[in-house]
């Protein structure tokens, strides 16, 4: 399953970059979302996709998937919202300012 | 006493949490930042003290044992940047008095100015690889909304580059520590240290070295080394000088020295990994200075310049030995100090005549000498030449190189040296030199006043590193001999 | 610390003192101030003078310094910098004083500014000198640099005078780099940076490989600063200094710490074929370029400039020469090739006296009649009478003319080219015929521009309405430093030998140490008549040949080379310069475009190039099949789902479609999770999803419609085929990862956490434990982090800076 598991995965890096190189904010920020999603299976696969029982000591089995990944997975779930909440309250905002949602129209000095 | 090691985290976080409460009184807001940062120094001086005499310091938190809970890890190098990373906070938040809007103060700069320095003092301390990743979204969050504050046209427009560039290299440090505790079962960088080096004897570890370039993507972007530093040289330009000072003086600073940390530490032995850091070290330089030579106007090239010193920086990682890492510490502290003094001049001569482009002044050296002067000192620091700081770092970095037999990219740098003299005396030729042409005639009598005593000692220290230079340069050497022989860190962290 | 410490250190010191006396006592010129320095300086080093006739003991004294990296500051004083010290001491006397009367005490003049430089100049010319660690050396080299594009650029608001020091400052400081980086070559053979320990190495490090590269190195940095072909065009700009500047460092200074630097490592080098034809084949071209240039400059400081040049390549050439010297044996204190360096130190003590006294006539005629155009003067002669007769004086010395030093000195120079033309080793057979051609050839250029600057400026109609200032002799201050200059010109010309044993034989014995025996001595002995003899010829020849050229001087004008002043040179440093800039810009152009997915673009091909790079290097990939979990049907048909909705995002037109599918995506992972048992995380996944969703929603509410992408072909398949790439990369790293994992036996730290979460945590959920209690710091930051998300929204969409004035 994990060999499936990373290719899956590598299909989602591949469709999250395409994403990032195009001009539109949504789709850059919408690829910025999916390479999240991404790293984080990447993590759980690697540290092994053993079907042991969850990590609850009250389950009474022989063996449990690794914890680890899990509680580190978690974390980085929650800063990830907190990252992509603030980068899209900054993209309204910039769309606010600038008037344009294409990345291409975003640059130039500031001599205005 | 090493409890110690958790205040350089605890104080500013404290202290930021505290001042959200105070949003409107701007005088408790600046005494209790400032002694935050005071404190900050005043630990981090003394841990630098405790652990030259007594070896490396840990703390486990929760008094859970390395490898498994959270290690903070106090040895010479980390101490030593959280002193100087204090230092430069202390010295901003003087120059931030003299120049913010009591709008941005009243904004909670104080509170994320403090958040940020959270996550920069816990980079430099932690000992543990996903532990660094929390800690550096904690640095960059604060750093967005740092660099964002104040949502001016051209700065929203590259903030925003700044905070997608930085997320998606975040993003790929997740999957490049998925790659190593995958690998490896661990997160303690002292227990990968051991275990990495065991993985090494196994056949096909080949796997390793993939991963190690990984890391560098990430540490690279972070770092700002070519070709991933593009969010870098326009962001920068965006916010004031004070701020600009403390990021280009700081951030990509934690990036290198997670560079220095990865590769000393974790994949020390790895040829490959070596000569793409002196590559890529030898290309940022190169590019970087390029960059600075283009440009005319006085914040843009500081921008770039940042880049070019990076790669210098790199180079030295890549070369290796105790004498390029002593080095490449030297160079990284002077960098530290004359960058954000250089970023200072920048919000100074745009204090006097409004502009930051070079071509729109000149003359201020008739008009205000004592910026001129202090200005020229800081530049040809910046540029290499001795007796200042930034000529021993170069210096050392030199016989490393030739030592280890790195002649071009040797070659390289002191030609980069030729191209930064160049571009630093370009601005000093157009804007100090020259007839006296100011874009408007008040400018000529603007009184520059508090605003140089933030300079006042980044300036001496750029000296005194110069000057008398030998006894930190032996406290470097030491460092040099603690970072390139990993077994004194794996000890001290993994000794029960 | 000794008091030979404090001479390189004192004008330093003092510099900080210049501001206080300029503001103190502002009606004062600052001059003043500064004159007894240099004074005391020359008047302290004259003690070490050997006056007895017997050989020059060097004294050596060291403080440490940075001692962890080799360098002490160790002053070591011998004959040589005995040389250089007294001349640069005793020169910058005189300069200062002159400067007091050339620049006025005007009341906007930053006096103060020029002599803080002046010092710190003359402090890092001795710490030049007297330092016999080399990195100090190059510590003061580059401080010289420094200060001497400081003084060029004194009058920073003229354009020329900027373009001037920073050209002087690029060619100098570029070279000082090669400097260092031979220095450094030279510290890896033998361990140290001490000249004279370095020297006493010569022989076992010659035949190391980085002996000829450090070799070409450190020649680097000596003929840069020293003006040396093709180096040499940053000295004629140099000439926007004050003329007090120019004396003092185009006659005895600054351009002379390349001369220095040669002659002091001759001992280390001066064996090798490569030293003795790169040093006096650069000496000559350059002696020929300097001599053959100055006769089209119209500007009189123009012509002192080439001049220079020339004369430094004349000096170096003979350095050059007379390195063979070591090959041979001295017998009686003389040898064939010593006469070379003989005549190389006798030049460089004459050449400082008849440049500066030049230097300064030159300016006291700048200063009284406005102009230093030889078309403009003429007449001179009758009106300033003192000026005229030291100017006669000068002129006569540099076209080697008897009875003044320089006509011994040519002599001299003349016997060391011909003596090498004996010499039978270093191929000297095929091309050494060439050396005294050359150095008579460049003897007639340089006896025509002496007399055409002479002439032109001192006979002739006197022009006075083209002059900007009507001219008259120059106050007697001014006088004093030109004439004393001229005074020694005639003195050493008619008694040269009471330089012999006092100053050349004890600067020769630095520079040829252990051709002499214990206690012998060289044996010097300069005389006027030799009877009549090849080199007697050979004067009258450049003299004859040089009038008659002077006379058809006008003809000589009309060839194409003399119609135009400026250095051809020049123009690759222009246009290198300007190149630099624009090549600059271009690379900075392509790659700052301030478009994002170019940055993007770059940083992936980045990440691509060097995983592949190093997966192919080390043949990294593997994948392994046995090690793996089962696949569970409906598994299967999660990530089945999952991968196609995610292939169908980017065809997605419709922003709301699009991320409602994103969010069907993160349910899918949410699905994920539960599956591969991670109750937790699913659960945690499934609430910042639907948060997310809505947040997207909300905010894309107010942005426009999704656009179709309108790339040019070629960017769209460069975006696929780059996308693809990472995404090949990242599956085959984690499948090799995933391979190499299970072919080792290291345990994960996680069993640990299974083992002890309820025996030292309490707490049954594993997941849970490590959160808060094994790693609660990452937890505590977790939401720490969503705090400052929270604040940092609240002051982006709160607060707008007003404008520009802050900075």
């Amino acid at each position: 399953m994990e060999v499936l598991m990373i290719f899956a995965i590598g299909i989602l890096f591949t469709v999250s970059t395409y994403l990032i190189l195009t001009k539109s904010l949504l789709r850059v920020v919408l690829g910025v979302l999916i390479l999240s999603h991404g790293a984080h299976l990447l993590f759980l696969t690697l540290s092994g996709l053993k079907t042991g029982a969850p990590p609850l000591l009250g389950e009474e089995a022989g063996s449990y998937t690794d914890p680890l990944p899990q509680a580190l997975v978690l974390t980085a779930i929650v800063i990830g919202f907190g990252i992509t909440a603030f980068m899209l309250v900054l993209a309204y905002r910039t769309y606010k300012v600038h008037e344009t949602d294409n990345f291409d129209e975003l640059r130039g000095s500031d001599d205005d | 006493m090493t409890n110690l090691l958790i205040l350089p985290i605890l104080i500013p976080l404290l202290a930021g949490v505290i001042l959200i409460f105070f949003k409107n009184s701007k005088m408790i807001q600046r005494v209790i930042s400032v002694i935050a940062s005071a404190a900050m120094t005043g630990i981090s001086g003394y841990l630098i003290y405790a652990v030259y005499n007594n070896g490396i310091q840990t703390i486990a938190l929760g008094d859970w044992q390395a490898p498994f809970g959270i290690v903070l890890v106090a040895d010479l190098l980390s101490v030593s940047l959280v002193f100087l990373a204090g230092i430069l906070g202390l010295v901003t938040l003087f120059f931030a008095y003299q120049t913010f809007s009591a709008e941005r103060e009243a904004n909670y700069f104080h509170t994320f100015y403090l958040f940020l320095m959270v996550g920069v003092n816990g980079s430099f301390m932690t000992g543990d690889l996903f532990n660094l990743f929390v800690f550096f979204e904690v640095m960059l969050i604060s750093s967005f909304i740092l660099i964002s504050m104040g949502s001016q046209r051209y700065q929203l427009q590259e903030s925003l580059k700044y905070v997608i560039i930085n997320t998606v290299s975040s993003m790929f440090f997740i999957a490049a520590i998925a790659y190593i505790y995958g690998v490896t079962g661990t997160l303690n960088m002292a227990d990968l240290s051991v275990k990495i080096a065991q993985l090494y004897e196994q056949e096909n570890s080949g796997i390793l070295t993939v991963i190690a370039l990984t890391f560098l993507f990430v540490f690279g972007t972070k770092s700002a080394i070519f070709p991933l530093y593009f969010w870098l040289p326009h962001s920068y330009f965006a916010p004031p000088a004070a701020i600009a000072a403390l990021f280009g003086g700081l951030l990509t600073k934690v990036g290198v020295y997670t560079v220095m940390r990865m590769y000393t530490l974790i994949f020390n032995n790895d040829p490959i990994v070596f000569q793409i850091l002196l590559l890529f070290g030898g290309l940022t330089m190169f590019i970087g200075v390029l960059g600075a030579v283009a440009q005319f106007d006085f914040k843009r090239i500081l921008s770039v310049h940042i880049v070019s010193q990076v790669g210098y920086m790199i180079m030295g990682i890549g070369i290796g030995t105790p004498l390029a890492i002593a080095g490449t510490f030297y160079f990284l502290a002077h960098n530290i100090i004359v960058k954000s003094g250089l970023f200072f001049f920048a919000g100074i001569t745009e204090k006097i005549t409004g502009t930051t482009h070079l071509k729109k002044m000149s003359g201020l050296l008739k008009t205000h000498p004592y910026v001129g002067w202090l200005f020229f000192i800081t530049a040809i620091s910046l540029a290499g030449l001795p007796p200042l700081s930034g000529f021993f770092g170069k210096f050392a970095l030199v016989i490393a190189g030739f030592e280890a037999g790195h002649y071009f990219v040797i070659a390289v740098s002191l030609a980069t040296g030729v191209l930064t003299l160049f571009s630093m005396m370009k601005i000093f030729m157009t804007s100090f030199w020259g007839e006296e042409k100011l874009p408007d005639p008040s400018a000529k009598e603007r009184k520059v006043g508090k605003l140089i005593l933030p300079v006042l000692p980044l300036v001496a220290l750029t000296v005194i590193l110069g000057v008398a230079a030998e006894p930190f340069f032996l406290f470097s050497l030491e460092m040099g001999e603690q970072l390139t022989d990993p077994s004194y860190y794996v000890e001290s962290v993994l000794e029960e | 610390m000794s008091t030979l410490h404090i001479i390189p250190l004192a004008p330093f010191l003092f510099a900080f003192l210049i501001p206080l006396f300029y503001k103190k006592f502002r009606h004062i010129h600052t001059g003043w101030f500064v004159l007894p320095l240099p004074l005391i300086i020359f008047i302290y080093l004259l003690q070490f003078l050997p006056l007895g006739g017997t050989a020059f003991q060097p004294v050596e004294v060291t403080v440490a310094w940075v001692a962890s990296l080799g360098v002490d500051f160790t002053v070591y004083l011998d004959g040589l910098s005995l040389l250089f010290a007294l001349l640069i001491s005793g020169i910058g006397t005189l300069v200062v004083l002159y400067s007091i009367y050339y620049i006025a005490n005007k009341r906007d003049e930053p006096l103060n500014n020029f002599y803080v430089y002046l010092l710190m100049f003359m402090g890092a010319m001795l710490g030049v000198v007297l330092s016999d660690n080399l990195i100090v050396l190059y510590v003061f080299w580059e401080l010289t640099s420094l200060s001497s594009a400081l003084l060029i650029g004194y009058w920073y608001h003229k354009e020329r005078s900027r373009y001037g020091a920073q050209k002087s400052m690029l060619i100098t400081v570029t070279g000082g780099f090669a400097m260092l980086a031979g220095f450094t070559l030279l510290y890896l053979m033998t361990g140290t940076f001490s000249v004279q320990e370095i020297i006493a190495m010569s022989d076992q490090i010659a035949a190391s490989p980085y002996f000829v590269p450090a070799m070409i190195l450190v020649l680097a940095g000596a003929f840069t600063k020293s003006a040396q072909f093709p180096f040499h065009i940053w000295l004629p700009d140099a000439m926007e200094a004050p003329t007090p500047v120019s004396a003092y460092l185009h006659s005895a200074t600054m351009v002379k710490a390349g001369i220095y630097l040669v002659a002091r490592l001759t001992p280390l080098f001066g064996g090798q074929a490569e030293w003795f034809w790169i040093v006096t084949g650069f000496g000559l071209l350059t002696l020929l370029w300097g001599s053959v240039s100055a006769v089209r400059q119209k500007d009189l400081k123009g012509i002192l400039a080439f001049s220079t040049v020339s004369q430094l390549g004349l000096i170096m050439s003979l350095l050059g020469m007379g390195s063979a010297a070591f090959h041979y044996d001295v017998i009686d204190g003389e040898s064939l090739y010593t006469v070379a360096i003989l005549a190389a130190v006798f030049h460089l003590f004459n050449h400082a006296t008849f440049k500066g006294s030049l230097f300064m006539v030159v300016g006291i005629i700048d200063h009284e009649t406005g102009t230093r155009d030889i078309r403009k003067l003429g007449g001179l002669m009758a009106i300033m009478p003192v000026t005229f007769t030291i100017s006669l004086i000068g002129v006569a010395s540099m076209a080697g003319l008897p009875p003044f030093n320089g006509f011994l000195s040519k002599e001299i120079f003349f016997e060391g080219a011909l003596n090498i033309t004996t010499l039978d080793m270093f191929n000297v057979e095929t091309l050494g015929f060439l050396i005294p051609v050359v150095a008579w050839i460049a003897s007639v250029f340089t006896f025509v521009y002496s007399m055409m600057m002479f002439f032109q400026t001192f006979t002739g109609k006197h022009k006075p309405e083209e002059l900007p200032k009507h001219a008259h002799e120059a106050p007697v201050g001014m006088l004093i430093s030109p004439a004393v200059l001229g005074l020694m010109v005639i003195v050493f010309g008619l008694f040269p030998n009471m330089l012999a044993y006092t100053v050349i034989e004890p600067a020769m014995q630095s520079i040829l140490p252990g051709l002499l025996g214990e206690g012998e001595q060289f044996y010097v002995n300069i005389y006027h008549w030799h009877g009549l003899n090849t080199e007697l010829l050979m004067t009258m020849g450049v003299v004859l040949i040089g009038t008659a050229l002077f006379l058809n001087f006008d003809k000589l004008q009309q060839t194409a080379f003399y119609l135009g002043e400026r250095d051809p040179l020049n123009g690759a440093y222009d246009n290198g310069l300007t190149g630099l800039i624009s090549g600059a810009q271009y690379v900075d152009g392509v790659q700052m475009t301030g478009k994002l997915r170019h940055y993007f673009t770059y940083m992936f091909v980045f990440l691509v190039a060097v995983l592949s790079y190093a997966l192919i290097r080390t043949n990294a990939f593997a994948i392994d099949l046995a090690n793996t979990a089962q696949i569970s049907p409906y598994m299967f048909f999660i990530i089945l789902a999952l991968s196609l909705s995610t292939i169908a995002v980017p065809f997605m037109t419709k922003r709301v479609p699009a991320i409602i599918l994103v969010g069907i995506i993160g349910f899918l992972v949410a699905l994920i999770f539960v599956v591969i048992r991670a109750p937790d995380l699913a659960l945690t996944q499934l609430l910042v999803e639907t948060v997310m969703v809505v947040l997207f929603l909300l905010v894309f509410y107010h942005l426009p419609e999704l656009r179709k992408e309108s790339f040019k072909p070629v960017f769209k398949w460069s975006n696929l085929l780059i996308s693809l790439s990472v995404g090949a990369v990242v599956t085959i790293t984690g499948l090799s990862a995933h391979a190499f994992s299970h072919g080792h036996d290291i345990s994960p730290i996680s069993d640990y956490f299974v083992e002890n979460a309820y025996a030292l945590a309490g707490g049954e959920n594993i997941v849970n434990v490590i959160l808060v209690d094994f790693r609660g710091l990452d937890t505590l930051l977790e939401v720490f982090v969503l705090g400052i998300v929270a604040l940092g929204v609240v002051v982006l969409i709160k607060y707008k800076a007003s404008g520009r004035e802050e900075v």
